[in-house]
């Protein structure tokens, strides 16, 4: 009988309406990075009217969607995700969350008009709507102490403000760029086993610190808590790529 | 007067931009003539003899004006039409002067002008063509574009304005182009294709428009054949593709060499390849049609058409072959090299990622592009441009063995050249502006014309 593999488990929510800003390089990134360890990568597609095995995930990821798509999964996730996914955040699960994904994990979205629309409140984060969109680069000073280069590198593609709240945490400070809201310097939230951002590019490609600081938080729970290094010359020569032409 | 000074100093620009190599000449003209006078491009085009075609959607527009434009010269007609890339309202309006005579008047019998999307209102009421075609519309360059949603609306308010006689020409297989024809007051002329040996039943990842546009139930797919081009039907009923009034049909692929297709009751042999380009085909077919043409006049013109510039341009470089393809976004990536790889069984490559305005300053899409088709398959990929470091990355998480990213043109062409063999062919898939740098490293060694000379 085959040695008992570890397993790692992605869970996708609503792959195939939230993946505007080419999210899939996240999801890669996180299984590849399991797989190149011998863990045994899985994903579990999350689309509309299904819950199926979100107890068994360990980082779920919800990236961002166009107008149109976003509001075909809005139903679905106040009636029918919310109860699973808080569970399993509270059980220890990570969520990485990008730009629509981010906003919907809140308390809510205010439009132009004022008018209000309820996120499911899994963080302490509220979303206006702005006028002009914030997009280009973002480099980041992170406020995480475990990972190593501490920036992290992306593209940022919003018009969406948003406001952390008392038990949300900035993930970090933009060094360029305008981040959550373009005026107090912060990008993005930590809160729990929850991280929510604007940057895409996509992110964890760029940021493989991150993307291991996901998996070894995620597999804490079981007891895990080191991961085999791994050689990202690769990638950390395309992060350092936009460091240095955004200190020109 | 007024015409007759914007075209004379539009025509002056041209001159100059190209004398000083500034680049083709292809704008500038253009937005200098209507500073002087808003209206040129509207008194210009009432000059054509025939009228004048537009067509616009995000992926095969240069090679659909090619085809139409060889048609219709091969009926003898005069034509007048803007330039690969040059598609905003500037680079019409540049191509009509530069065809216009002394006396500021546009000398030509047809225009066929390929024209962005978010340009499509402003051409349409400027040029009143008696035609416009809609080819398709993917996810592209979200930063520039925004979202498809806002550009779809605004083809549909530009195909509303089309004057009374002229036709829409519109492809049923994109369920987003056909939404938008749907909701015309007037029937538009439908195309599409029509063989399930050439399709496939699995949507790719970066499929837009997946859901019906009435209930926002996940549409069935019964056919796939180029992005989220295919034959689908909502499951509630409230939606599904229309039925096509020229549908090619008996599809036959010949790596990048040639396509052949059938419809209305003759054969058309293209010899450019690629399933993408049978859409590109019908939708010219469709046009000539509705302007009157006969199917097998088509036909023959259209067998002898030669390919734009850097959509399938081959070059001879030191006794290899060099196939430069135009890639520019997740749907026309996946086809590139779905050609490529399975059609044209090809092993050397270059991959071209640039990230200037005119390619997108956004790269997240490479991730929505199905490069794991390479894995396995391709001998040498060298990934170039400008942002050829992220290029390498997602390579890496494809599983593709790649060199070092190349982002110097000159030493990328020398990494390509070392490793193709001599006699093979290797395929340079690049974004629009990586493409301009190879080819002009090209040009400067002598293997490739200058781009005003293509």
């Amino acid at each position: 009988m085959a040695r008992h593999q570890k397993t790692f488990t992605v869970g996708w929510l609503y792959p195939d309406l939230m993946n505007i800003y080419g999210d899939r390089g996240n999801i890669l990134t996180l299984l590849k990075r399991a797989e190149w360890r011998d863990f045994d990568a899985r994903l579990i597609e999350l689309g509309r009217g299904t819950t199926r095995r979100m107890d068994e995930v360990d980082v779920f990821f919800f990236g961002g969607g166009q107008d149109r798509e976003q509001a075909l999964v809005y139903e679905d996730l106040l009636e029918q995700k919310q109860p699973p996914l808080e569970r399993a955040v509270a059980a220890g699960a990570g969520v990485l969350a990008v730009c629509g994904g981010y906003q919907l994990l809140g308390h809510y979205y205010q439009t132009a008009e004022g008018e209000r629309f309820p996120g499911i409140g899994l963080i302490d984060v509220r979303t206006e709507a702005g006028k002009r969109r914030f997009i280009g680069d973002v480099v980041v000073d992170s406020a995480l102490v475990d990972i190593q280069p501490t920036t992290l590198v992306g593209f940022e593609n919003h018009s969406g403000r948003t406001f952390l709240g008392p038990k949300a945490k900035p993930l970090g400070r933009v060094r360029v760029g305008f981040g959550n809201n373009g005026e107090d310097h912060t990008e993005g939230c930590l809160q729990g086993g929850v991280l929510g951002t604007y940057l895409h590019g996509s992110l964890l490609p760029k940021n493989p610190h991150l993307a291991d600081h996901l998996i070894r938080s995620a597999l804490r729970r079981r007891g895990i808590t080191d991961l085999a290094p791994l050689d990202d010359a690769v990638e950390l020569a395309a992060h350092g790529k936009i460091l240095a032409r955004s200190a020109r | 007067m007024r015409r007759t000074a914007a075209v004379w100093a539009g025509k002056a620009t041209g001159v100059l931009s190209r004398f000083s190599r500034l680049g083709g000449g292809t704008t500038l003209p253009g937005d200098v003539a209507r500073a002087i006078d808003p209206d040129v491009l509207r008194k210009l085009s009432r000059d054509l003899k025939h009228g004048a075609i537009v067509i616009t959607g995000t992926n095969g527009k240069t090679t659909t004006a090619r085809l139409v434009t060889w048609l219709l010269e091969g009926a003898g007609h005069s034509v007048v039409s803007n330039r690969a890339g040059a598609n905003l309202i500037f680079g019409a309006t540049a191509a009509a002067l530069e065809r216009a005579g002394a006396n500021g008047r546009l000398q030509a019998d047809w225009g066929v002008f390929e024209i962005d999307e978010a340009s499509l209102e402003r051409a349409v009421d400027e040029i009143q063509p008696r035609a416009a075609i809609v080819l398709n519309l993917f996810r592209d360059q979200l930063d520039r574009y925004g979202e498809l949603e806002s550009i779809a609306k605004r083809i549909e308010a530009a195909l509303a304005r089309l004057p009374d006689e002229s036709h829409a020409v519109m492809n049923a297989d994109d369920p987003r182009v056909a939404e938008i024809g749907l909701n015309l007051k007037r029937k538009p002329l439908w195309f599409g294709l029509d063989d399930p040996t050439v399709a496939t039943h699995q949507l790719p990842h970066a499929a837009d428009a997946r859901t019906c546009p009435r209930c926002g139930a996940s549409l069935i797919f019964d056919a796939v054949y180029v992005g989220h081009d295919g034959v689908y039907r909502c499951p509630n009923g409230d939606f599904a593709r229309p039925a096509p009034d020229l549908a090619a049909t008996h599809i036959e692929l010949h790596g990048f060499d040639s396509i052949a297709l059938g419809v209305s009751g003759v054969r058309i042999e293209l010899p450019l390849g690629g399933l993408y380009n049978a859409y590109n085909a019908i939708a010219a077919f469709a046009a000539g049609s509705a302007l009157g043409f006969e199917p097998t006049f088509i036909a023959n013109r259209f067998g002898t058409v030669q390919a734009a510039f850097g959509r399938q341009e081959r070059l001879d470089a030191k006794g290899r072959k060099l196939n430069i393809v135009l890639s520019k976004n997740p749907a026309g990536f996946n086809e590139t090299l779905r050609t490529a790889v399975d059609l044209a069984g090809g092993h050397w490559f270059l991959i071209g990622l640039n990230d200037r305005r005119a390619d997108g300053t956004d790269v997240s899409w490479i991730w929505d592009v199905d490069f794991e088709r390479l894995r396995g398959r391709a001998r040498v990929v060298v990934p170039a441009g400008n942002r050829a470091n992220d290029l390498a990355v997602r390579l890496k998480y494809a599983g593709v063995d790649a060199l070092p990213p190349e982002t110097n043109p000159a030493q990328a062409i020398d990494a390509l050249i070392a490793e193709t063999p001599e006699g093979e062919t290797a395929h340079l898939l690049c974004t629009y502006t990586a493409m301009l740098d190879l080819r002009a490293e090209l040009v400067g060694r002598g293997w490739a014309k200058p781009y005003w000379e293509t």
